[in-house]
């Protein structure tokens, strides 16, 4: 059994995919469609035969509540390594991504959190341990 | 070996597309040997329909109005509330689906139809359209022929030959048929 794709609820496919490529940086890996349906997965550069994440258009109302209540609450719907948090801020703050928590340091990681434009918070983190 | 396990699609052939800017059209000939009233009830019925199209109706399409057309073979049914805008038995049927328009043409040819398509699919997906419907097709002429063999789409179609299929429809249309997969390959190897 293996965890090869994993799906983030999007309101907009086409404002996803320019989030997490342009802006996370991510490849776009599978991209078909069948009618109203579009299969569309995104992979990390650094691990092209990685997980895949689907960017899942967002058409189901329980969906939409669960999606929007956790934005409210200020939770992310998915986390990403990265190796430098602040690295990683420093490059994305030109390109219009909107942070919603600026690189901080907490227990054991530092972590940051922004928005995808398509109704949730993303976070991406640096664990302590990972740091040489 | 069952004649479902024996198919596999013949070469590409059929299909053009009609560039008008960025909206492409899609237009698939193909024909049957059966004439356009049998054809007709194959293109509207839903008890047909399930036997070869990418999607189940949940009315027959033979009249203008409202209906529901869900995907087959995707992780769940993704429903839409679509509407036939034309229903002109045995000729002319129109309707949308995922915000294209899908126009079916009937001419009576000898003792068959010449039965023609036209998708206004995305431009990003019209070689994949092509060799999707391509398939479903040959699985239609079997059905019409009184052998079904069980629609073949999605998932069972990239197992009979639709990569091939893609590929040799995208040479046609001078398009890139790559998926992002093999692009990064291709770039891979020496």
């Amino acid at each position: 059994m293996k965890i090869k794709v994993t799906s983030i609820y999007v309101n907009d496919q086409k404002k996803a995919l320019q989030f997490y490529t342009d802006v996370l940086g991510f490849v776009k890996k599978a991209d078909f469609t069948q009618g109203p349906f579009r299969w569309l997965t995104v992979a990390s550069p650094e691990e092209p035969d990685g997980t895949e994440l689907q960017l899942a258009l967002n058409d189901n109302p329980a969906a939409r509540a669960y999606q929007h209540a956790m934005f409210e609450q200020g939770k992310p719907a998915a986390m990403f390594y990265v190796d430098d948090v602040q690295r990683e801020y420093n490059r994305m703050k030109p390109l219009a991504a909107e942070f919603t928590m600026p690189p901080t340091k907490v227990t054991g990681s530092t972590i940051a959190m922004l928005n995808d434009t398509c109704g949730n918070l993303v976070q991406i983190i640096t664990l302590d341990r990972w740091q040489s | 070996m069952s004649s479902r396990e024996k198919y596999t699609p013949g070469a590409a052939t059929g299909a053009e597309v009609r560039k008008a800017g960025d909206r492409w059209t899609l237009v698939l000939v193909r024909e049957l040997r059966h004439p356009p009233a049998k054809v007709w009830q194959a293109l509207t019925e839903p008890a047909q329909l399930r036997e070869w199209a990418p999607f189940d109706a949940d009315r027959n399409l033979d009249a203008t109005g409202p209906v529901k057309l869900s995907t087959v073979g995707t992780p769940a049914p993704h429903v839409s509330e679509t509407s036939v805008k034309r229903a002109e038995a045995p000729r002319l049927l129109e309707y949308s689906w995922g915000g294209n328009d899908i126009r079916w043409e009937l001419e009576p040819l000898g003792n068959g139809t010449r039965l023609t398509l036209w998708h206004n699919i995305d431009r990003r997906y019209v070689s994949m359209g092509a060799a999707g419907w391509h398939i479903c097709f040959d699985v239609l002429d079997r059905f019409l022929a009184g052998h079904p063999i069980g629609r073949i789409v999605a998932g069972d179609a990239m197992k009979v030959g639709w990569q091939r299929l893609n590929a040799e429809y995208a040479g046609q249309f001078g398009i890139d048929a790559t998926t992002p997969v093999q692009q990064r390959d291709r770039r891979k190897s020496p």
